[in-house]
């Protein structure tokens, strides 16, 4: 499989008057070709940080003091901002997270989506509405959501635009962030088969951020598990869930309800402060498996299977 | 959907009825409950002018309080105001350009007033907001930052202590705005290109002291609406869209703060005819401020109603297109 992005070593800080908050430290992971890529871990992990520091839609105080990302070759970070916002929505797109508020409250469907085509694709406001209206098509949304406000829209229909928006053009990958958050049960499967279907269908690869663990197995390929800003485990969705090798992801994993288990285990203690992260392991005071090293030297992510790493002084490290 | 914007524009109606009322009748007890009355006082500076030494007898100034009608106990005098106004749409006759209706005089200073404080505040309000957009969208450079700094300083210089250092500097220094009027004694009323060009150098530097201060006053409150919306989801969506930077600032973000700041227009149309009306006085500009000014000193009553009632109307008439106008401007008022 070809590597379509590939993160090296990605540091996104926030500025504070503590001192930097870093809420992504150190991040590398490849993305390979028409995959779906999920991105897991608790609130504050820095997973949709890692996303808007590829995309390079952050805001400050938030910056990015090292890293590299490569997209087919081509370094995403140091490229003039002309030539990043002519790649954005063209070849990365991106799914907003909650999409409650992802839509400009005072303008039309139409516009929003149109004016994205526009940008980029040399054609007609006839052409890009039919291009628009295949995409919501695509989605299951009727044409006549062209017409509406965002507030006329349901939090699952308004979802689903943003979906629909993100393909018009067509793209290499999508990022979605969150997609399915703060929806019911019926609207989160629905999104996450349409979501699906943008790699059946259109050979689109997507890395999708989500913090609940059922939604990465329903439709991913392979799993990212962040942690403190770092990514603790890589690996395949069936070896993540059959075989966790991180103390980390076997604490994420029994935290999944299900009929059988009802008394849910979860992972004592909470997630510690970008501000401050633990030395040595940072998942070491929430460890039930710490070890003496485990305070002192942090653990680098190394293969241990064919496609499948971990980061964790159980698995050999140093 | 129909119902629903029917039932919003009775209601802004039906308030814009009520602040009327309440307002007139405040007003009226407040400049009648001041003691004096305008024959005593009419009288007192005839007497010092003239140095008389013989005081005006009682009876004369009774006489002419039963002319105006001032005799009468306040509550009478207020029924018999409200009466007037709404049978007649009289506002009475003026005490000191008696028989001149008071009426009239506001007619004359009227369109001055109008002309120089409308064009001001436009051009203030535009310039304001496309600088406050600009400088909140690069607000992370020295030079925005600077800009807004030394707006935050000059948006606090009261108007008229910038309009007495423009008439020191302009006027007495370099020599190149006329002091005072609204054009050239020497000119007559006419639409020649003279008297154009008079009428705009006089009206320069009025309006220069009120835009002045008022650009920077809008500026730093559309630099605050621009930086919150900066930080909405769907400004990060419009990023991730890649969209040309013109298309996002215009569409995106000055969009969106055009209704709070529309808000801010008419909210502060209340303070900027208040300011104003020190700026005709200052300049002698023959409208409605200066004659307000001068129906103070000499207590003319009728005058000084009629004034109120004028700048409350168009105040609050202002204020009620802008409401009206919300449901163009945001499509959730509209449909809602």
């Amino acid at each position: 499989m070809n590597t379509i992005l590939e993160v090296e070593n990605l540091k996104v800080y926030f500025k504070t008057i503590l001192g930097d908050a870093k809420s992504v430290d150190g991040v590398s992971l490849k993305v390979f070709e028409g995959e779906i890529l999920g991105i897991a871990g608790e609130s504050g992990c820095g997973k949709s940080t890692l996303v808007e520091g590829v995309l390079k839609i952050y805001k400050p105080p938030c910056y990015i003091p090292e890293g590299k990302v490569y997209y087919k070759g081509i370094e995403l970070l140091s490229l003039p901002e002309e030539e990043f916002r002519k790649l954005r929505w063209k070849e990365l797109s991106y799914v907003p997270q909650g999409s409650m508020n992802s839509l400009n409250p005072v303008i039309k469907i139409e516009e929003q989506m149109v004016d994205g085509i526009l940008s980029h694709a040399d054609m007609s406001y006839h052409e890009a509405k039919e291009l628009a209206l295949s995409a919501l098509n695509s989605v299951g949304m009727p044409p006549d959501v062209l017409d509406m406000y965002p507030h006329e829209l349901s939090g699952g229909m308004r979802q689903r635009v943003c979906i629909a928006m993100s393909l018009c053009l067509n793209p290499k990958i999508v990022f979605a962030d969150e997609p399915i958050t703060g929806l019911d049960v019926v609207m989160q499967k629905l999104n996450l088969q349409t979501l699906g279907d943008l790699r059946d269908r259109y050979g689109i690869t997507v890395v999708m951020v989500a913090h609940d663990m059922a939604c990465h197995a329903e439709i991913c390929d392979r799993i990212c598990i962040m942690y403190a800003g770092k990514i603790l485990e890589v690996g395949s969705t069936v070896d993540i869930f059959s075989d966790p090798l991180h103390p980390y992801t076997k604490g994420l994993l029994s935290a999944v309800p299900s009929l059988e288990k009802r008394n849910l285990k979860g992972i004592p203690g909470l997630a510690p402060s970008p501000l401050e992260w633990p030395s040595g392991c940072r998942f070491h005071p929430r460890c039930s498996y710490r070890m003496k090293i485990c305070e002192e030297e942090e653990p680098v992510l190394e293969e241990v299977q064919p496609g499948r790493s971990v980061a964790c002084f159980l698995y050999g490290g140093k | 959907m129909k119902k629903s914007i029917f039932s919003y524009f009775i209601n802004r109606i039906l308030l814009y009825a009520l602040i009327f009322v309440i307002s007139l009748s405040a007003f009226f007890f407040f400049i009648n409950l001041v003691p004096g009355d305008p024959v005593t006082r009419y009288i007192q500076m005839l007497e010092q002018r003239y140095g008389l030494s013989t005081p005006a007898s009682e009876i004369v100034i009774q006489k002419y309080k039963e002319v105006f009608g001032l005799d009468k106990g306040l509550f009478e005098r207020y029924i018999s105001y409200i009466k007037r106004l709404l049978f007649y749409q009289d506002f009475g006759p003026s005490f000191v350009a008696f028989p001149k209706p008071a009426i009239e005089l506001i007619l004359e200073s009227l369109p001055w007033s109008v002309g120089l404080l409308g064009t001001s505040v436009i051009i203030a309000w535009v310039l304001g907001v496309i600088l406050g957009t600009i400088i909140g969208w690069t607000r992370e450079s020295k030079i925005s930052s600077t800009i807004f700094t030394t707006g935050l300083v000059i948006s606090q210089i009261p108007t008229y202590l910038l309009a007495i250092i423009l008439v020191m500097v302009f006027t007495f220094w370099l020599n190149l705005f006329p002091m005072g009027g609204a054009y050239s004694a020497m000119l007559q009323r006419s639409f020649s290109l003279r008297f154009i060009i008079s009428l705009i150098k006089h009206a320069f530097l009025p309006s220069l002291s009120l835009v002045f201060v008022y650009v920077f006053g809008t500026m730093i409150s559309q630099r605050a609406l621009v930086i919150s919306v900066l930080g909405e989801d769907y400004i990060k969506l419009a990023e991730a869209k890649g969209l040309k930077s013109f298309r996002l600032v215009n569409r995106y973000i000055l969009r969106n703060t055009l209704l709070p700041q529309t808000t801010g227009l008419a909210l502060s149309l209340g303070f900027i005819v208040n300011g104003f009306f020190l700026i005709e006085w200052i300049f002698n500009y023959p409208g409605i401020g200066r004659l307000f000014m001068m129906a103070i000193r000499e207590m003319d009553y009728n005058v000084l109603m009629g004034i109120t009632i004028t700048t409350m109307f168009c105040v609050l008439t202002a204020n009620l297109i802008i409401e009206f106008l919300y449901p163009l401007i945001d499509p959730r008022i509209r449909r809602g």
